[in-house]
């Protein structure tokens, strides 16, 4: 059974113009595509490419040239649309006078929630970005992380289907950016179909299913990112280690078959890995130090 | 006293008023709908035209559907910006004020000369701190929110743009309430310590009528005489002639006396009685039945207030029937409920000035907080007039641009609207800009006669379109007099509903709407990025 569209996109093309009508930049062209229900969906592009005009055509912030925008079955221009839609900007563009509190109830009451629905969704989402000890702190004091996390916030404050992600992880650091690809996933799980635009590629390919990658307004790629990535021409085997007896065992074995290895060694973590595995044990263990080789002999 | 309160009666003026309002507004929108039309049928053919009724359908699909939960959000979070922001700091600047102001004002002068400069400076102060800073707030607010992109967070969330323009006006005029009504009861306590032992406050209540002169002739004129005096704001009768100045008042229900007062000024043309002012006399007239009472002569005070009662029943000597006559002033003086008297000067070569608003029948006083507060609301609906021009310029141009634009509305409508009527009916001498520009260069005076040639005629043919757009702007820019309301409680008056309060009511609703229909469209037909 096909999969129903979120987001329809049709020969988008945007122009901008200066004031007094003459084309400056074309910043899309002719882009179509397509975002299923529950799926999450990468745009990926060097900076210039589109993905931010593309994020604010289908919010209405930007109007087309040309070409037809849909989302969740509505015109980008429909308002009502956005009862269901939850945008996170690519700078946090909030009130800097507000607290974290007020800013979630300011955004709750402009989807006319009650107070007593606001009061809650504000304390659970303070409670999953992890801001309960500055939530009354102005954010004209958070630091861009935690500005970052608010703006999260403030887009799932109605429990949005479709989450818009303008550079989602940038700004924070490996934990808040763990933090916010595990909560990525969360909302995956839930069944929430969720747009990410980013140049951070270890990011996207950590989360996403499909990704599409444009350059200068164009579109150069489309489709998931398993089928993407994979290197159709070559095998990789993970085994226990091997002595290099049965390493000449396995190449005596690939030549039979007219194949050869091309690399063997010790796989290695991510150094994503590798730090969050730090910041647990230093957590778990507070007191413990890494001593330098040199001073362990002296 | 110089201060002419300009009747506005609420029914009749409101449906002139409304037919007015209709005819601008009619024409403003029908204007932009058949050029909107006309451009979008040129650049995308006959989709353009269809676009554009969808957008108009849109727009009222969106007025009618507004929230005002979110309405409120947003004029919430409207007062909460300038509070944070510091906005309140006008209160220090009027505190200080209020402090040390009671030592530059003149004791020295007349007690009710000192009333009235302390009850000016109290409310002059609260309107030129508000005005100030809800002009900045109102031009500012919706560019910044631009400009540093938190729009592009509200403007996702299920708002519309016109929920956006309301709630920035209910906020800034909340806020404004707010400012208004505490300075205004930190202004009247002040007041009430800075009245002279001597003086007290008063609110008079006047009934004003209807004033039309009688020559020298006995027939009636436009205008007294002018003597010559370039200020033509009273006129003046003669002494000892037929020349008189009847005052028609209107009356509602019968009292047993009528409190008469009044504040003529004198002009001599010689020194007359040594040491004794002008003889005056108030005649009662019924035309209907043809009677004429005259009142006891008295003299004039100058510079000062003439105080007289008229009783119910009255006794005078009838000059026609040759006797004495008892007669009673509503049944038989008053006439279809409205009570003539004319004013006579009775020294001969002398003359009498009034005008219109110098002569009232005078109803029982009100406490002087009525009045004083309604100048206080008045100043208030002047701000909420100006954040609604403020706040709807701010959708189409920045800041800086919207204050000046504002800014120009408002100085255009308080003091230069006359000077704008008098050049497009052609009183004010010198002609449109053009010719002003040429007389000016060839030192010629403007009540010489230009030459006529082709090339004048070009030029006053430029200037005859630059007055048509004059005209047309005539309309568009109110006559914001009306919001000024602290001469009345500074003269001793108090504000009436239905000139002052009810005409500038209406003017700013007048404005609010077309005000939030284009702030509406600006935003909704404009990209919303901060380039």
């Amino acid at each position: 059974m096909e999969t129903q569209s979120v987001i329809q996109i049709k020969n988008l093309t945007k122009i901008y113009r200066d004031f007094w009508g003459r084309k400056k930049v074309r910043a899309l062209n002719s882009l179509s595509l397509d975002v299923k229900k529950g799926e999450v969906f990468g745009l990926l592009g060097p900076n210039g490419s589109g993905k931010t005009t593309t994020m604010k055509l289908l919010l209405g912030l930007l109007f087309p040239t040309e070409g037809e925008i849909t989302v969740l079955g509505k015109p980008a221009s429909d308002v009502s649309k956005n009862e269901w839609i939850g945008y996170l900007p690519e700078e946090s563009y909030l009130y800097r006078f507000l607290n974290a509190e007020e800013t979630l109830d300011f955004y709750g009451r402009l989807f006319d929630m009650s107070p007593q629905q606001r009061k809650e969704r504000s304390n659970q989402l303070i409670e999953l970005v992890g801001l309960q000890n500055a939530r009354k702190r102005q954010l004209k004091e958070y630091s861009k992380g935690m500005a970052r996390r608010i703006g999260l916030a403030q887009a799932l404050i109605n429990n949005p289907d479709l989450i818009l992600l303008d550079e989602p992880t940038s700004g924070l650091d490996p934990l808040g950016s763990r933090d916010m690809k595990d909560l990525i996933v969360k909302l995956k799980n839930e069944g929430k179909t969720v747009v990410m635009c980013s140049h951070l590629l270890a990011d996207v390919q950590d989360v996403c299913d499909r990704i599409a990658i444009l350059y200068a307004g164009e579109l150069k790629e489309l489709g998931r990112v398993d089928d993407l990535l994979k290197e159709q021409h070559e095998t990789e085997l993970l085994t226990s280690k091997l002595s290099p007896e049965a390493v000449a065992d396995v190449e005596a074995v690939l030549a039979k078959h007219n194949a050869k290895l091309l690399r063997h060694g010790h796989p290695t973590n991510s150094l994503e890995d590798l730090f969050l595995k730090t910041v647990q044990k230093s957590q778990e263990r507070p007191g413990q130090r890494f001593v330098p080789a040199a001073t362990e002999k002296s | 006293m110089n201060f002419d309160a300009k009747p506005f009666l609420l029914f009749s003026n409101i449906e002139n008023g409304l037919m007015h309002w209709l005819l601008v507004f009619g024409s403003f929108i029908g204007v932009i709908f058949a050029a909107s039309i006309l451009i979008s049928l040129g650049i995308y053919g006959v989709s353009g035209p269809v676009a554009v009724v969808s957008r108009v359908r849109q727009g009222l699909h969106d007025f009618v559907n507004s929230s005002p939960k979110r309405i409120w959000a947003i004029a919430g979070l409207t007062i909460m910006e300038a509070v944070r922001r510091k906005a309140l700091l006008v209160f220090v600047v009027f505190a200080f004020l209020m402090m040390f102001a009671g030592w530059f004002l003149d004791s020295e002068l007349r007690a009710d000369l000192q009333v009235k400069n302390a009850v000016s400076f109290a409310l002059t102060t609260v309107s030129w701190l508000t005005i100030p800073v809800l002009l900045l707030l109102s031009c500012w607010g919706i560019p910044e929110d631009i400009r540093v992109r938190s729009i592009h967070t509200v403007v996702t969330k299920p708002v519309r743009r016109n929920e956006i323009v309301m709630g920035r006006i209910l906020g800034f005029a909340t806020i404004a309430a707010g400012i208004v009504a505490i300075m205004g009861i930190i202004g009247y306590v002040w007041i009430l310590r800075q009245v002279p032992n001597n003086a007290s406050l008063i609110c008079r209540v006047p009934v004003y009528g209807t004033l039309q002169f009688l020559d020298r002739e006995g027939n009636v004129a436009d205008k007294g005489i002018n003597t010559g005096d370039i200020w033509e704001f009273r006129s003046y009768i003669e002494g000892g002639s037929k020349a008189s100045a009847a005052y028609k008042f209107p009356i509602d229900a019968p009292v047993d006396r009528i409190k008469l007062e009044s504040r003529f000024e004198a002009f001599r043309t010689h020194k007359g009685r040594m040491g004794q002012s002008l003889l005056v006399r108030y005649v009662l007239v019924n035309p209907t039945k043809d009677l004429r009472v005259p009142l006891d002569s008295f003299e004039i005070k100058e510079f000062n207030l003439n105080e007289q009662y008229l009783e119910r029943k009255l006794s005078f000597y009838d000059e026609v029937r040759m006797e004495k006559r008892e007669v009673d002033l509503f049944d038989d003086v008053v006439d279809q409920n409205s009570l003539t008297i004319e004013v006579q000067c009775l020294d001969v070569g002398q003359y009498l000035g009034m005008a219109r608003p110098d002569f009232f029948i005078r109803l029982p006083d009100r406490p002087f907080a009525v009045g004083y507060f309604k100048a206080v609301l008045g100043i208030w609906l002047l701000t909420v007039f100006i954040v609604s021009i403020g706040v709807t310029s701010s959708t189409f141009v920045k800041g800086p641009v919207a204050t000046l634009l504002t800014f120009s509305l408002l100085i255009i409508g308080q003091g230069f609207r006359e000077f704008m009527i008098k050049l497009i009916t052609g009183v004010q001498k010198g002609g449109g800009p053009i010719e002003s520009w040429y007389r000016l260069v060839t030192h010629m005076n403007d009540t010489l006669e230009l030459p006529d040639n082709i090339g004048i005629k070009i030029m006053q043919g430029i200037d005859n379109v630059m007055l048509a757009g004059l005209w047309l702007m005539q309309h568009l820019i109110p006559d914001l007099s009306s919001f000024v309301m602290s001469p009345y409680v500074a003269n001793g008056f108090d504000v009436p509903w239905n000139v002052a309060i009810f005409r500038s009511l209406a003017i700013t609703i007048g404005y609010l709407v077309p005000c939030l229909l284009v702030g509406y469209y600006s935003l909704t037909l404009r990209e919303l990025e901060a380039k």
